[in-house]
């Protein structure tokens, strides 16, 4: 017999049977049709695909305005002026500034801690302002070549077109709640020519669990997004990836030392972010005005100095990278100045998203390992290409600490299966150093600088849980047998300490009875009578050992007691549960 | 008054309106109508947009190809680099910025672009072609060689075919250097299979005959040449070499005078000619000739053999005797000296064959101890050959 699901709608009869509040009716009118479909949560699948089309029509004109952007403010060729290299940024940053200060505040940093905001905090509600801001400054910093990405820029104005949709279809606030990481999908799998990654992503790093409710959704806004990119801008991935080739199950070490280089990479840029963001942040507000300006400026100089490829997203060197077209020495400078410049962009409140960096950072730091490794020992057959691409998943893994996407997305960019081994040992080394280092992921670290309180995923995940057998009893008193008459089971109650009996009955299931019933129905002169046949129709539900105790607390204060029962044999009775049970667990748990 | 009576009609349609807009399936058919005015807006968007990109990848392109024929390789790498921001998997574009880099020798850059142009496609002619110059260049002999056969079956056009050609052409140079004649004459057939009368290519195959030391098909290749142009000096040098490597110095002496005759400075030919012309004349089992004029010889060529034994220090330098004991060749020439006269061989004719023998090994064994020899043993070894090629 298995736990009923939703007990407020949800019944069992004596013999087992379910009988649902809300049965199920076959719809056949149009009109029942009609409803059906405009039933909230399958409104919401539909709502989903409109979001999803919405976010791709809104990312591809964002790539446009980039582009735009970086053609009139930098020039058209790859050799740029001098004048233009420091001037663009500069002055960008000073329009940049002025338009996030006075007219849209909230488009500072990244975007996915205030589409986590929205969802925690604000009941799904993004303004529309924010998208609008959002586009704008973001286009004009990354096209100006700060060193900032268009990934989770992308993923705050899905979210924000959703919301605004959300609004206007006046949805319950459980699905405006949903609703903002929906957009999110959209928007970053648009950005990003990935849906899988993008829907990881957000279940991973915005929403933190996986239910069957909003996953369908998520995955519904992320693909027709998708579609709505690659009709405009093809289904070209982001850079041309080269053949993966591992001939040696030897080459996985130098994998790992890819990992522990890239996990030391990342916690080097995170405690940048950690110490410089509070402290720009300290600033008199009138120095906030110029700070994206300076930052501009100082990127302008690095490119003058010779590594124009830190400016901007950088999707075309990391192209280059991966097809052998830097020396490792100068892969490995490059990673260097990109942590510096995207620093100097993110900590300025410049808007922007740090996936692209973060991608740059991790396929130069890769090429330049996988460089070196061949450099000092010829014998690895080691392409530049395939240490690229675990590079960007290793930084995924350690910077932002989302260890599943960053295994997917090189999975899903690369379409080789092949790349999975070296990726997993590479991002598990980056992870477990990067986790060591710097205990407070990046994103939590951000919130917690904006003074927000948001859950964090990292937190959650590794968040212990309890479950029945945690809190279960050995059953100590005697277990009735519904077949036996009346007298013997009284008899067999009398000689107990306990108040409340467990009742197995035939030829399925479990009762209870207190010893006050078995007198009250023996004083009704009923005790040759079969115990199972005075019972009522009404079955304890019974529980699993592997059952989450959160479960166990909806029955518990209907039933004094619970059965534990294998699932092997439901008539098997592995220990009982109560009420008390179980919240002297959950006190032992909160105490320590 | 009566607006006032109006005004509740008005607001209460209103309210209705509002309330009509706010049913959801009318709001999803407005989002359905605003989806589609943003498609087609967000599409006349992309038509500029890619229409831009396409002039500005065209533009840099154009610049780079002017670049890249006034030899600017620095320059031309920028402007298709450029080119290719806005088309990133434009084909011509990368081919032409692999050109440049191999230009610029770059060629660890242009190797990268060609490899990931031939993983598009396999049987394209020039990006395998440019890859085994590059894989040659660098020594590594096995992947030009696949390089090249990869160029020399590829789908060339048919304007194209004589890069086809020219990549057999470059495989057989890559070969004969690498010393793998065997496949080089292989190459050669095939090539010489699809090349027409032109005495150039002709002749240029015959060269390559000659270095792949098969001189059948050099002489051969000289021949038809020479059908089409009967003066052509380097056919007839050639030809001449050709036959004289073959053993048929009578031809070798007519293509050599021949080539002599069309070019006075050919010095290789006139010393080619002149051993000819001393293997014919020293050669003692030439036909139509006297007993005399044969015994002349044999003195001629013993005498020769014993001044190369004296010049060419051999030692333990041993021949098998005739009763099987070992005996230096110095002894046996000394043995058979007093022997070998005119006058004796007259007498003895037997003697001819054992006193060439001796002086056929002699040779033979010289020329390995002392090296390749010049003049009249270079002709008696020569000789030696001949006779071993008859035996």
């Amino acid at each position: 017999m298995a736990l009923p699901a939703n007990p407020e709608t949800e019944t069992l009869t004596g013999n087992g049977q379910r009988l649902h509040a809300n049965s199920w009716r076959p719809e056949h009118s149009p009109r029942d049709l009609w409803r059906a479909v405009f039933r909230e949560d399958r409104f919401f699948l539909v709502l989903s695909v409109f979001i999803g089309v919405f976010s791709g029509l809104a990312v591809v004109c964002f790539r446009f305005a980039i582009d735009w952007s970086r053609l009139y403010l930098l020039g058209t060729g790859v050799q740029l002026t001098r004048a233009r290299l420091l001037l663009a940024p500069t002055l960008a940053g000073l329009v940049i500034a002025v338009l996030v200060m006075r007219f849209f505040p909230t488009t500072r940093g990244s975007g996915v801690n205030q589409t986590k905001a929205a969802l925690y905090i604000y009941n799904g509600s993004i303004p529309i302002r924010t998208a609008i801001g959002k586009f704008i400054t973001s286009a004009l910093a990354i096209g100006s070549g700060h060193s900032l990405g268009p990934e989770d820029p992308s993923l705050q104005i899905g979210a924000c077109l959703a919301s605004v949709m959300g609004r206007k279809m006046h949805l319950s606030r459980d699905r405006m709640r949903l609703i903002a990481p929906v957009g999110a999908a959209a928007g970053l799998a648009a950005a990003f020519n990935a849906p899988i990654s993008a829907v990881l992503f957000v279940i991973e790093e915005v929403i933190g669990r996986w239910t069957a409710g909003i996953l369908g959704s998520v995955v519904l806004s992320a693909v027709s997004s998708v579609v709505v990119m690659r009709w405009f801008l093809g289904s070209e991935s982001l850079f041309r990836i080269p053949v993966v080739e591992i001939r040696r199950p030897s080459e996985l070490i130098a994998y790992a030392a890819l990992g522990v280089v890239g996990g030391l990479a990342s916690v080097t840029f995170s405690s940048g972010i950690a110490t410089l963001r509070p402290r720009c942040k300290a600033l008199p507000r009138w120095t906030q005005y110029f700070q994206p300006a300076v930052a501009g400026l100082l990127i302008g100089i690095i490119a003058v100095l010779g590594a124009p490829q830190v400016m901007g997203a950088g999707y075309e060197y990391i192209d280059q990278a991966m097809h052998g077209q830097f020396t490792w020495e100068f892969m490995a400078i490059l990673a260097g100045l990109k942590i510096l410049a995207t620093l100097l962009s993110f900590v300025s409140g410049t808007p922007g998203g740090m996936f692209a960096p973060t991608l740059f950072i991790g396929a130069m730091l890769g090429a330049a390992v996988g460089g070196a490794e061949h450099y000092f020992l010829p014998h690895l057959t080691i392409s530049a290409g395939t240490y690229a691409l675990v590079g960007m998943g290793v930084l995924f893994a350690g910077f932002l600490r989302a260890p599943m996407t960053s295994v997917f997305m090189v999975l899903e960019v690369s379409g080789n299966y092949s790349i999975i081994v070296p990726v997993i040992i590479a991002n598990t080394f980056a992870y477990v150093i990067s986790r060591g280092l710097q205990p407070i992921p990046l994103f939590d670290m951000l919130t917690r600088q904006d003074g927000l309180e948001l859950p964090s995923m990292e937190e959650q995940r590794e968040e212990g849980v309890l479950h029945v057998e945690d809190a279960m009893q050995r059953v100590k008193g005697p277990v009735l047998d519904a077949e036996k008459p009346l007298a013997e089971a009284l008899r067999e109650a009398e000689r107990t300490e306990f108040q409340h009996l467990l009742v197995r009955m035939s030829p399925s299931g479990w009762s209870s009875v207190s010893k006050q019933e078995l007198l009250e129905l023996a004083s009704k002169d009923k005790g040759t009578a079969s115990l199972g046949s005075l019972l009522g129709s009404e079955l304890v539900p019974n529980l699993h050992p592997d059952h989450p105790l959160e479960t166990a607390l909806r029955y518990v204060e209907r039933w004094p007691v619970i059965p534990v029962v294998s699932r092997a044999d439901f008539r098997e009775l592995e220990g009982v549960i109560s009420q008390r049970d179980v919240l002297e667990r959950y006190r032992e748990f909160g105490e320590g | 008054m009566l607006e006032e009576q109006e005004d509740p009609v008005k607001s209460e349609r209103l309210v209705n309106y509002g309330l009509w807009l706010r049913q959801r399936p009318v709001m999803l058919g407005l989002f359905l109508v605003l989806a589609i005015i943003l498609f087609l807006i967000t599409s006349e968007l992309a038509r500029v947009y890619g229409a831009q990109r396409e002039a500005l990848g065209t533009r840099w392109f154009s610049r780079g190809v002017a670049e890249l024929n006034g030899k600017k390789y620095d320059a031309a790498v920028t402007d298709f680099r450029a080119a290719l921001l806005y088309s990133r998997d434009n084909y011509t574009y990368q081919l032409n910025l692999a050109e440049a880099l191999i230009g610029a020798k770059r060629t660890g850059q242009a190797s990268a672009y060609l490899l990931n142009l031939r993983d598009r496609e396999p049987e394209d002619g020039l990006v395998n072609l440019e890859l085994a110059r590059i894989a040659s260049a660098q020594g590594q002999v096995q992947q030009a060689v696949r390089y090249y056969h990869d160029a020399v079956y590829a789908a060339w056009s048919s304007d194209e075919e004589w890069k086809r050609r020219d990549a057999r052409l470059e495989l057989i140079e890559l070969l004969l250097g690498t010393k793998a004649e065997a496949q080089a004459q292989a190459e050669l057939i095939a090539l010489a299979a699809n090349v027409g009368d032109d005495p150039a290519e002709q002749e240029q195959i015959g060269s390559l005959f000659l270095r792949a030391e098969d001189y059948e098909h050099a002489l051969n290749a000289f021949r038809i040449a020479l059908k089409s142009d009967r003066r052509n000096p380097a056919a007839i040098a050639g030809a001449g070499e050709a036959a004289f490597k073959l053993g048929r110095y009578p031809l070798a002496q007519h293509y050599l005078q021949m080539a002599l005759a069309a070019n006075p400075n050919d010095q290789e030919s006139a010393n080619r000619l002149k051993t000819t012309e001393m293997v014919l004349h020293m050669d003692p089992f030439r036909r139509q000739i006297t007993r005399a004029e044969r015994n002349a010889a044999v003195v001629q060529a013993f005498s020769a053999a014993g001044q190369r034994l004296t010049s060419c220090a051999m030692p333990n330098s041993v021949s098998p005797g005739p009763a099987g004991a070992q005996q230096t060749l110095s002894d046996q020439w000394a043995a058979l000296k007093p022997r070998i006269t005119e006058q004796d061989l007259q007498q003895h004719p037997d003697l001819v064959e054992p006193a060439m023998e001796l002086v056929f090994q002699i040779e033979r064994q010289a020329s390995i101890v002392c090296g390749t020899p010049s003049g009249t043993d270079l002709a008696l070894l020569l000789i030696a050959r001949l006779d071993e090629g008859n035996q």
